[in-house]
């Protein structure tokens, strides 16, 4: 049985530079105890030594820093993955630590002290934190990047059960067997916690019956963090965060030995009885020589028993007394002292437990031991039935029957199979042991919180459970009020009896620690869009870089090589990006003339136009192109981060009038390629028996051409200012097109251009970027391009908002502007005139045609007159600049329409 | 919080598939020359504690714009589909 007896040495890790062996199945704290640590940890506040306690990752003794991470469950945690272990707590050391003097000084430090002693003089508040903060607290959180990266994963499943207990795995069972899917969830291992014996067996033949049946899945060293709705069920598993969607949940998380208050309760050597019960039956450990049992429970007399036959078989350990309720006292066996109805009143010890005081009949008495069990009454871990509001929710076993027997927990879980169970109310427990002598004693391990200080806060005023916790950290530790909630809600209770403000306190996730690493899981892989022709980009040395969700490229290794191919010669880029949408239907023409603010009835087949989209503020969200292939027949473009958006307007305006239209996105199956510059033409007539010139595709045409091979609906438009034809074309032979672009190309020494270059190209055509040059409130007339919208029309979206909106004043304008320096303001720069501040650049290059900076950036001018000089200013210097008229490249179209 | 939108087209789905599309107004504005009507149907919302009709736009599913009843205090859809 014992672990330690027959198991071989399996690894070891290093402790403080002490190599400390482990065995089969241990923990970091079984390993540790056998290499006889008993101080853990130091307390938070007062720097007290802490030994191991529950046992059951309920309390926050056995914390330590493990693999470079704080706080870390050592009770909970497999020794196998440890190599440095380490106490967080202590200066310098756990052992030896200097600062448990603040023991001796308590009386300077009752609760909330920080709250009304730093406050003046002010300038010593930022020291004073950076001391409090490293006397108090777990460790040190690590910097850097974490090397694991957490991923998510979904499950959809009928029922999820919490907890592999007894009342957990028959509820698992019962639902599976009525054909359900079922995932169950342990925080360890099913049934690692307990100790040899029926129970034990009874676990392993349930675990057997759900796997056989091979319906469910378990998951073990996996924690459910909290109920949300949905519902939804975050479960941090060793690899994985699964985000669990079942139909219903059962929560079977047990209950927890109840925590008991007295002074001294806190000394390494004082035990909850599940805890001992651990470290004697599992990890074959031996608590101590003289070990005292106090229980009211019958598993109590359990662990007294299991205490004493391992005491009977290691001469070096006694049980020397038990403390029982009279009815319990027939249970203990002989060889035991036996004392009926006694409390304990103190536990005595400096740093390690030595005696304990106990009363009995009105008496006192000191028993010496070294431990001291408590098996005193369970408080249930009701916190995720807490979480759960309106989900579908149910308890199973001692979280709702706290202390009912296997039995009854295996019977509560089989019927919560029934869908239409109500859920069992939990009964109502705790009661304050030895309150009125335990001033001293601790009722929160975590934050160091004593009942005194709950008296102290009373006094203060803060009466009811939520300002107790607030003001005293109570159930704020690690813990998260495992142990001491009950007792905050009983002391509360005592004080202001039949009153509200014993309430429970809101529970609130996480149930259980987790890393802040795992509320980032799945966050590290974001979704990014790639075009077909993106390993031609890497091919050519191309820097990508985020547009939206896209990658795109930034530029291929020359920036301004690639502006003067477009300006002079000839290039080709990848704007496979753009939302690109059929619209066809009968009704296709009326949703776009009533939707848009350009006319759409006169657009000639195979025509295009420019437009704007408003939404019904008036304001612009998008822009581009709308094509008439025939009646009925549109191919209609946004822009590339824009289309989703474009997408889901269109198709609500065209459900709200009831039209007959299709609407296709078809931005993944159409790729486009841009040709633009001078010699466009000259280059595609290698790759095309199909006329291009002016009167066979116009400035604002388009037409169905077949180059090399591949069939292209060929649009003429003009975005960078230069001839240019947009090639959209099936995505299957985007690389094909490309390729024979770039080969027929040579002979005119192309080369493709990128974001850097088309963000300048269009700069110097005065071109606005929706999102980059506007707000969210931007009209068309003060971007200037009333042009594109027909205020004549009857009816179009955003009509009655820009109705309005003009007879109000315009007191803010994108103008177009030159810098004359040798350089371009920064993106950003501020905008002065005359002293004062009127606004900010929005887009600013140098251009290497005009020789100047040239820049778009709003100002406001509430008079009504622009200035016509401005002062930029960004982290350089100050520009000097003027307001001038736009576009600044080419202000007649002449090229464009070539 | 996940919540979950029944999709007429795809069923029950997270949250995260939609799009929010807000309360669900009249479209056409009382009077087209109603400014003041406009405006208040622009930009004012009933912020309705109880049950709203409401729009969700399902875009990582069937991309189509989904009407619900939604109970605004418990997050809990009615029938309507």
């Amino acid at each position: 049985m014992a672990a330690s007896e027959s198991a071989p040495v399996n690894g070891s890790f290093d402790f403080e530079g002490r190599n400390v062996p482990c065995m089969q199945g241990d923990t970091i704290a079984s390993a540790l105890y056998r290499a006889e640590v008993r101080t853990f940890s130091r307390s938070f506040k007062y720097h007290r030594r802490r030994g191991l306690y529950c046992l059951t990752g309920d309390c926050p003794n056995c914390l330590m820093t493990v693999n470079g991470e704080p706080a870390v469950r050592t009770c909970m945690t497999p020794a196998a993955g440890a190599r440095h272990v380490a106490r967080g707590t202590g200066w310098p050391s756990a052992e030896h630590d200097v600062l448990s003097i603040l023991w001796h000084l308590r009386a300077l430090m009752p609760v909330g002290f920080y709250y009304k002693s730093m406050i003046r003089p002010r300038w010593l508040f930022p020291i004073a934190e950076r001391v409090i903060r490293r006397i108090a607290g777990l460790g040190t959180a690590p910097h850097g990047p974490s090397d694991s990266a957490k991923e998510c994963m979904h499950h959809h499943t009928d029922v999820v059960v919490i907890g592999g207990g007894v009342a957990g795995l028959s509820a698992a069972i019962a639902a599976a067997q009525r054909g359900e899917r079922v995932m169950l969830v342990e925080e360890g291992i099913v049934g690692e916690r307990i100790a040899p014996g029926p129970l034990r067996d009874r676990i392993a033949a349930q675990r057997e019956t759900l796997s056989r049946d091979g319906s469910a899945m378990i998951l073990e060293r996996a924690t459910a963090i909290g109920i949300f709705e949905g519902p939804l069920v975050p479960v941090v598993g060793e690899d994985l965060l699964h985000l669990v969607h079942p139909q219903r949940i059962v929560v079977a998380t047990g209950a927890v030995e109840r925590h008991a208050v007295f002074p001294g309760n806190d000394l390494p050597g004082v035990w909850l009885g599940r805890g001992v019960s651990r470290l004697v039956g599992v990890h074959g450990l031996t608590p101590g020589r003289a070990i005292v049992v106090v229980a009211n429970t019958a598993e109590g007399l359990e662990h007294l028993e299991l205490l004493r036959q391992h005491a009977s078989r290691q001469r070096a350990c006694k049980v020397v007394a038990a403390l029982v309720p009279r009815a319990l006292a027939e249970g203990v066996a002989p060889g035991v002292d036996v004392i009926v109805d006694g409390t304990v009143v103190e536990a005595l010890g400096s740093g390690a437990l030595r005696a304990v005081l106990i009363e009995t009949g009105g008496s006192r008495r000191t028993l010496p031991c070294d431990t001291l069990v408590l098996s005193l009454g369970y408080e249930p871990r009701d916190s995720l039935l807490r979480h759960a509001v309106l989900e579908p929710v149910c308890g199973a076993g001692d979280v709702v029957l706290a202390g009912c027997s296997a039995a009854e927990a295996e019977e509560s879980g089989r019927r919560t199979a029934d869908p239409d169970h109500a859920p069992e109310a939990a009964e109502p427990t705790g009661a304050f042991l030895s309150e009125p002598s335990g001033a001293e004693g601790f009722v929160c391990l975590c934050e160091d919180v004593a009942v005194k200080e709950f008296e102290h806060a009373w006094d203060e005023g803060y009466r009811s459970t939520e300002l107790l916790k607030r003001y005293s950290t109570v159930t704020m530790g690690s813990c998260q009020g495992a142990l001491c909630h009950a007792h905050l809600k009983a002391f509360v209770r005592q004080r202001s009896p039949g009153s509200w403000v014993g309430q429970p306190t809101t529970a609130r996730p996480p149930a259980r620690p987790l890393r802040l690493e795992d509320l980032a899981a799945g966050a590290r892989v974001p979704v990014e869009y790639h075009t077909v022709l993106h390993n031609r980009h890497i091919a050519r040395g191309a820097e990508m870089d985020w547009a939206g969700a896209w990658k795109r490229p930034s530029n291929y290794g020359d920036v301004e090589q690639e502006y003067w191919a477009v300006r002079k010669n000839v290039s080709v880029m990848d704007i496979s990006t753009l939302g690109k949408y059929r619209v066809a239907g009968p009704d296709a023409a009326l949703l776009l003339e009533r939707i848009y603010p350009c006319r759409v009835n006169d657009i000639k087949p195979w025509r295009s136009r420019y437009t704007l989209l408003l939404n019904e503020a008036g304001y612009l969200f998008d822009d581009g192109m709308v094509c008439k292939l025939g009646d009925g027949s549109f191919y209609v473009t946004f822009t590339s981060s824009g289309g989703d958006a474009a997408e889901s307007w269109l198709r609500e305006w065209a459900d709200e009038w009831k039209l007959r239209v299709h609407i296709a996105n078809v931005t993944a199956a159409r790729s486009a390629i841009n040709v633009a510059g001078p010699r466009a033409r000259e280059l595609l007539a290698r790759l095309t028996q199909d006329s291009l010139d002016a009167e066979a595709v116009p400035y604002g045409g388009l037409r169905e051409i077949c180059v090399s091979g591949v069939e292209c609906l060929t649009l003429r438009v003009g975005f960078v200012g230069e001839l240019s034809y947009e090639l959209h074309h099936a995505s299957r032979q985007s690389e094909m097109l490309w390729d024979a672009l770039l080969e027929a190309g040579r002979a005119f020494d192309i080369r493709p251009h990128g974001l850097d270059a088309l963000k300048l190209l269009r700069l110097e055509k005065g071109h606005i970027l929706i999102g980059q040059d506007t707000d969210f409130d931007t009209t068309p007339a003060k971007v200037g391009l009333d042009f594109a919208v027909k205020m004549d029309k009857p009816e179009f979206v955003g009509r009655t908002a820009l109705q309005r909106l003009a007879s109000l004043p315009r007191e803010r304008s994108l103008v177009p502007m030159t810098f004359a320096g040798p350089r371009a303001p920064e993106e950003g720069a501020q905008l002065f005139a005359g002293g004062i501040h009127v606004g900010n650049v929005t887009s600013s290059r140098f251009s290497p045609t005009l020789g100047c900076g040239i820049a778009l950036g709003w100002i406001r001018h509430p008079t009504g007159a622009l200035p016509t000089s401005v002062s930029a200013r960004d982290t350089v210097g100050d520009c000097e600049g003027e307001v001038t008229k736009g576009p600044f490249y080419d202000p007649k179209g002449e090229r464009l329409r070539a | 919080m996940a919540l979950k939108v029944t999709c007429p087209n795809c069923g029950p789905r997270q949250y995260t598939e939609f799009w929010f599309g807000g309360e669900l107004l009249p479209h056409t504005a009382p009077g087209a020359d109603e400014l003041a009507a406009d405006f208040e149907r622009v930009w004012l919302r009933t912020n309705r504690a109880g049950v709203q009709r409401e729009r969700w736009f399902h875009h990582a599913g069937c991309r189509r714009w989904v009407e619900t009843e939604r109970d605004t205090l418990t997050n809990e859809f009615h029938g309507r589909e």
